[in-house]
């Protein structure tokens, strides 16, 4: 407890984490805002066809900040001092108060779930408010078991990210592939043209919990089933490398 | 005490350390000694759990570190750098470990205080010099009031000034029966330390006694360190 209590004090205390709650409770209502003046006319002409997408769009897309959070929490760690001053890492640190690699990992996905499950509250009530200000009456009613889906789907592409970050050691890779996988061009919707496979991937099947697609081949428990199991594997191959690993190395 | 035993370290075909035992006891200031590259650091990241050692053992009371209880209460340790993340501040960086130790937030005002940092304690660490994150390391280790500190290079960095108040208070750290093992390249400063020396080389220690005895008939501890690695690992020059 103690050790997770250090991970939270830890993350509040890193400037670009303000960013990253920022982008995470406002970004989700801009994406939806915006998605919802697309669909405005056609929602209230009665034939869009995207009504049951509405606001989860924006959740879906706006899950930047969370991958920040997850990747930040690991990488702040590995980020070295120049040589002038030493070059030093914070890990030295990090492992001289808290011994067991396991628990310091554990504590530190703990943090990250926490931050990732508030802050994933916040952007439902921006996005929520944003949708009912926007569509009215028209505004679909949102369904809490959707809305608890979208919770699972942040804090495990938070846990991903950590997890994958603990293995390149560096917050470049994962954050400019989970980025630009959420945000710009999905893999794993490419690929889902080619090979039913795709549908496979963590953040396809994670979206399964909240979002009715057209394509959809989960029902939302084993799309969050299979992403709850990618983010294990994450782990669990981040934990091993992550005990074996010499910090000098 | 400490106490590192038939250490073995390889990476790849390279042999780091090979075979080396020596302790740190209690009431002593022990230097490790040895140019650059020798595998003091390597020794040290051992014996704090940071790195794994190929054969061996290093252990703290008896026990490896991961084993300890407390281990902040138990050992202080301070490596490269200041080891805190160049955008968080320094009592920010205290305050977390603080926390991880479960020790109050007045203690980090204290060791604040006892490195004579409190006056840029609110500055980002990345704006620190060399020296402010030396001592940045040093309130960091002290934060338990461990009775054991491993540092290695402590005086790296610092300015005379902060060299001078090294050297007395861990002279005082060591009088008050506390093990102090600190690791160097800088034979000279060393010199007015140290109430044991051991002297590595290549992986392998060439010198292991109280000071005195490391001295002998040689006028300084530089030339006794000289002239022993060049003894004992076949050099020349």
């Amino acid at each position: 407890m103690k050790a997770f209590k250090a991970e939270l004090s830890k993350l509040f205390s890193l400037p670009y984490i303000w960013l990253a709650l920022l982008l995470g409770a406002f970004a989700p209502a801009l994406f939806a805002a915006l998605d919802n003046f697309a669909e405005k006319k056609d929602i209230i002409a009665g034939i869009s066809t995207r009504l049951s997408e509405v606001g989860y769009i924006g959740l879906a897309f706006g899950v930047q900040g969370v991958i920040i959070v997850g990747v930040l929490a690991v990488s702040s760690e590995y980020v070295r001092e120049s040589n002038e001053n030493g070059g030093g890492q914070q890990l030295t640190t990090s492992l001289s108060v808290v011994p067991s690699r396991l628990s310091f990992m554990l504590a530190k996905g703990g943090a990250v779930t926490i931050i990732s499950i508030l802050l994933c509250v916040v952007a439902i009530f921006t996005t929520l408010t944003v949708t009912r200000l926007i569509l009215g009456e028209y505004a679909p009613t949102f369904d809490w078991s959707k809305l608890l889906g979208v919770a699972c789907y942040w804090v495990l592409t938070a846990l991903l990210a950590s997890g994958l970050t603990f293995i390149t050691k560096s917050g470049v890779i994962p954050l400019t592939v989970l980025m630009i996988n959420s945000s710009v061009v999905s893999l794993s919707v490419v690929l889902s043209k080619v090979t039913k496979l795709a549908y496979y991937l963590p953040d396809r099947a994670g979206i399964d919990m909240f979002m009715s697609m057209s394509d959809s081949v989960h029902t939302p428990l084993a799309g969050g089933f299979v992403m709850a199991a990618w983010a294990a594997v994450f782990f669990m191959i981040a934990a091993i490398v992550f005990h074996r690993r010499d910090v000098a190395a | 005490m400490l106490t590192i035993d038939h250490l073995v370290k390889r990476r790849g075909a390279h042999e780091i350390l090979s075979g080396i035992s020596f302790q740190a006891r209690p009431g002593r200031v022990t230097g490790f000694l040895g140019p650059n590259g020798a595998g003091k650091s390597s020794t040290l990241r051992i014996l704090l759990g940071l790195d794994r050692a190929t054969s061996g053992s290093a252990l703290i009371n008896g026990k490896p570190f991961a084993q300890l209880a407390n281990p902040l209460m138990t050992v202080g340790a301070a490596f490269d750098g200041s080891g805190a993340h160049g955008m968080r501040t320094g009592r920010a960086h205290l305050r977390w470990i603080a926390r991880a130790a479960g020790l109050p937030r007045s203690r980090v005002e204290e060791v604040l205080d006892m490195v004579g940092l409190t006056y840029a304690a609110g500055k980002r660490v990345g704006s620190y010099s060399l020296g402010m994150g030396r001592r940045l390391a040093l309130a960091a280790a002290l934060l338990g009031d461990p009775p054991i500190l491993v540092l290695d290079e402590p005086v790296n960095g610092l300015d005379p000034e902060g060299i001078r108040w090294i050297r007395t208070f861990l002279r005082e750290r060591a009088e008050f029966g506390n093990t102090v093992l600190l690791s160097s390249h800088l034979m000279g400063e060393l010199a007015e330390t140290v109430d044991d020396v051991v002297i590595i080389k290549r992986g392998k220690i060439v010198a292991d006694g109280a000071l005195e005895e490391i001295i002998g008939t040689h006028s300084t501890l530089e030339d006794a360190f000289f002239a022993l690695t060049a003894e004992r690992a076949g050099d020349t020059g």
